[in-house]
C-alpha cells in the first residue's frame, strides 16, 4: 500500500480538502493507498516516511526526493485529469 | 417553538451541529454511510477540541496565574489560536447560512463582472461566520451580523483581483489568487510600507531567507514553540524544574494536538465543501476567472516563516510592555507564529525580507489590542454556544486575528460608535489608496511580460 502526503500551512484545511478528495477518487477506483494531510513545518523531518508527495507551493520551493504531483490542480479543477493520471502512475509503481 | 430550539441549542454544539449536518448530508444527495460518518465525525471534532482547551488551560492556567502574581502584570487571556476559535464560530446557529450567502454573493458579482475571481475556498467560510457572529454579538443585530460579513465576502474577492499578479510573480502557480482574510489587511500593511520608504538605505539591506529558514526552521514547528513558550511562564512564574519542564511538555502537546483535532472538522465538512465547490465551478465553464483558494499555497515563499519567527521575540516584550499599559491582557501562544500578518506583509513589502519584518512588528500592536477587545466577547460566545467549556475568570485569546483592524471597526461601527466608524473611515481610504497602488503595480508588473 502506498504512503501519500499532502502539505500545506498547518496540515489542517487545505491539504486535508486534496486529501479528501483524492482519498475519495483512489476509493472510486479501488485503488488501496494511505493518504495523509500533514504540516508543512514538519514535512523535512518526515517526509522519508512516505511514498509520493502531492505539493501545493511553487514547484522549486520544496523539492524532495519523492515522486512528487501537484496538489493546486485537485482544488481548482483546472488540469486535475492530467495530474490525476498522472498520480495513479505513481500509486501503481 | 422557542423551547423546542433553545431545547436543541442546549444540547451543544457537538450533539445538534452532527444532526443538521447528516439531514444536509442527506439532502445533498450523499451516501447514508457518508453523511452519518460526515455527521459523527464533527461531533467528535467539537468534543476533541474540549478536551486538548481543557487540558492545554489545565496545563497553563496555574502558571500564568503565577506569572501574574510574580510579576504583577495582569495577562489573563490566553492566545488559543485559529483552532478553537473556528470551532466557536461552526457552533454559531446560523452558521450553515453562510455557504449560500457566500457562494450567492460570489455568482452575482461574477455575473456582474464586478470581480474575476471565484472562490472555492469553502473553508475559510469560517472567517465570514465568526465577523457575523461577532457583529451579532456586539451590536445585538443579526442583519447587521450578515452585512458585515457581506462585505467581508465582496472585499475577499475584490482584494483577489488585485493581489493575483504579485501571487502569482512569487509562486509561479498560474490560475489562482487568494481569498484569505488575512489579505484584508494589506492597505494597513501597505501604508506602513510607505512609512519605510523614508528610512534611509532600507532598500540597500538584503537578507537571505532561504538561508536562514535552514538556520531558524525549527522554531517554526508547533512542537518547539509551545515548548518554549510553555516553559518561558512556568519558568517567569517561579517555578522550579520540574514545573517548569512538565508545563513545557503539556503546552507543546496542545499545540501539536490542535491542529490534528481541527483536520476533523475539516474531514466532516470536506464533502459539503467539494459538492459545493463543484456547484460553483460548473455554473461559470468557459468564462475566464482565478480560483481564490486558502493561504497555503503560498507557504513555499521562506520569506513568511523567517519573518514570523523572527518576529516572535518582539511580540512577547510587547505583550508585556502593553499590559503594563493597560492595553494588552493576551498570552501569545497557539499563533505566536503570526503568518497571519507575514503572509500580506510578503505582498506589502514586495518579498523584501527586512521590509516584511519591520512591517509585521509595527502591526503586532494592533494584533494584540484586537484580541485583547475581543477576548471577553469570544469567551462569552464560546458558553453561549456551548461549543467550548472556559472556566470563570479564564478568558479565550486569538493573537492572529485576520485582518483585525477591519473587524474591530465592523463590529463597533455597527454597534454605533463613533471610535468603530472613524476606523472603518480610515480604513475605507486605506483600501481606496491601496486599490490605486495596486492597479500602478499591476500594469508595471504586466509591462515586464
Amino acid at each position: 500500500m502506498k504512503r501519500i502526503y499532502v502539505a500545506c500551512g498547518s496540515g489542517v484545511a487545505t491539504s486535508q480538502t486534496v486529501a479528501s478528495k483524492i482519498s475519495s477518487m483512489c476509493e472510486d477506483e479501488g485503488l488501496d493507498v494511505a493518504i495523509e494531510a500533514v504540516d508543512i513545518k514538519s514535512l523535512e523531518n518526515i517526509i522519508d516516511q512516505c511514498d509520493i508527495y502531492v505539493s501545493i507551493v511553487s514547484n522549486d520551493a520544496n523539492i524532495f526526493d519523492k515522486p512528487t504531483v501537484s496538489g493546486i490542480p485537485f482544488l481548482t479543477g483546472i488540469g486535475m485529469d492530467d495530474e490525476w493520471e498522472k498520480l495513479k502512475s505513481f500509486i501503481e509503481l | 417553538m422557542d423551547a423546542i430550539l433553545n431545547y436543541i441549542l442546549g444540547l451543544g454544539a457537538a450533539i445538534f451541529l452532527p444532526v443538521i449536518m447528516i439531514i444536509l448530508g442527506l439532502c445533498m444527495g450523499m451516501k447514508v454511510k457518508k453523511a452519518i460518518t460526515a455527521g459523527v465525525t464533527l461531533g467528535i471534532a467539537f468534543t476533541g477540541m474540549n478536551v486538548v482547551l481543557g487540558f492545554m488551560f489545565d496545563a497553563i492556567s496555574p502558571a500564568a496565574k503565577a506569572l501574574v502574581e510574580m510579576t504583577g502584570i495582569q495577562l489573563t487571556a490566553i492566545d488559543v489560536g485559529w483552532a478553537p476559535i473556528a470551532s466557536i464560530a461552526w457552533a454559531w446557529p446560523y452558521a450553515v447560512l453562510m455557504f449560500p450567502f457566500q457562494i450567492a454573493i460570489n455568482l452575482i458579482m461574477l455575473a456582474l463582472n464586478r470581480t474575476n475571481c471565484l472562490n472555492v475556498d469553502l473553508w475559510n467560510v469560517w472567517g465570514k461566520i465568526f465577523i457575523a457572529s461577532m457583529v451579532t454579538y456586539v451590536s445585538g443585530s443579526l442583519i447587521f451580523g450578515f452585512i458585515a460579513a457581506g462585505i467581508q465576502v465582496i472585499l475577499e474577492l475584490l482584494n483577489g483581483d488585485l493581489i493575483q499578479k504579485q501571487l502569482y510573480q512569487f509562486t509561479k502557480i498560474p490560475g489562482v489568487t487568494c481569498t484569505h482574510p488575512m489579505f484584508l489587511q494589506t492597505p494597513v500593511l501597505c501604508a506602513f510600507n510607505r512609512i519605510l520608504d523614508f528610512i534611509p538605505g532600507i532598500n540597500k539591506i538584503n537578507l537571505d531567507s532561504k538561508g536562514l529558514k535552514d538556520k531558524l526552521g525549527i522554531f517554526g514547528e508547533n512542537s518547539i514553540m509551545g515548548l518554549l513558550v510553555g516553559a518561558l511562564i512556568a519558568g517567569i512564574g517561579g517555578y522550579d524544574f520540574k514545573g517548569i519542564a512538565t508545563t513545557a511538555i503539556q503546552v507543546a502537546t496542545a499545540m501539536v494536538l490542535f491542529p490534528m483535532v481541527a483536520k476533523l472538522f475539516m474531514q466532516a465538512l470536506a464533502p459539503i465543501a467539494d459538492a459545493a465547490s463543484t456547484f460553483m465551478k460548473n455554473k461559470f465553464k468557459g468564462r475566464e476567472f482565478y480560483i481564490g483558494l486558502d493561504w497555503p499555497f503560498i507557504a513555499g515563499q521562506s520569506e513568511v516563516w523567517v519573518a514570523a519567527i523572527i518576529i516572535v521575540p518582539v511580540e512577547l516584550l510587547l505583550a508585556i510592555v502593553m499590559s503594563q499599559m493597560g492595553l494588552n491582557n493576551l498570552i501569545p501562544l497557539a499563533s505566536i507564529i503570526n503568518v497571519a500578518v507575514t503572509v500580506p506583509a510578503l505582498i506589502a513589502g514586495n518579498g523584501n525580507l527586512l521590509r516584511m519584518i519591520l512591517i509585521s512588528i509595527m502591526a503586532t500592536p494592533i494584533y494584540l489590542l484586537v484580541a485583547t477587545s475581543f477576548a471577553p466577547v469570544m469567551t462569552k460566545m464560546a458558553i453561549a454556544t456551548n461549543a467550548l467549556q472556559v472556566q470563570s475568570g479564564q478568558f479565550i485569546g486569538w493573537l492572529a486575528f485576520e485582518a483585525p483592524e477591519l473587524r474591530w471597526g465592523l463590529a463597533h461601527a455597527f454597534n454605533g460608535e463613533v471610535t468603530g466608524i472613524a476606523v472603518i473611515i480610515a480604513l475605507a481610504l486605506a483600501f481606496v489608496w491601496y486599490f490605486k497602488r495596486m492597479i500602478v503595480i499591476n500594469k508595471t508588473l504586466d509591462d515586464k511580460k
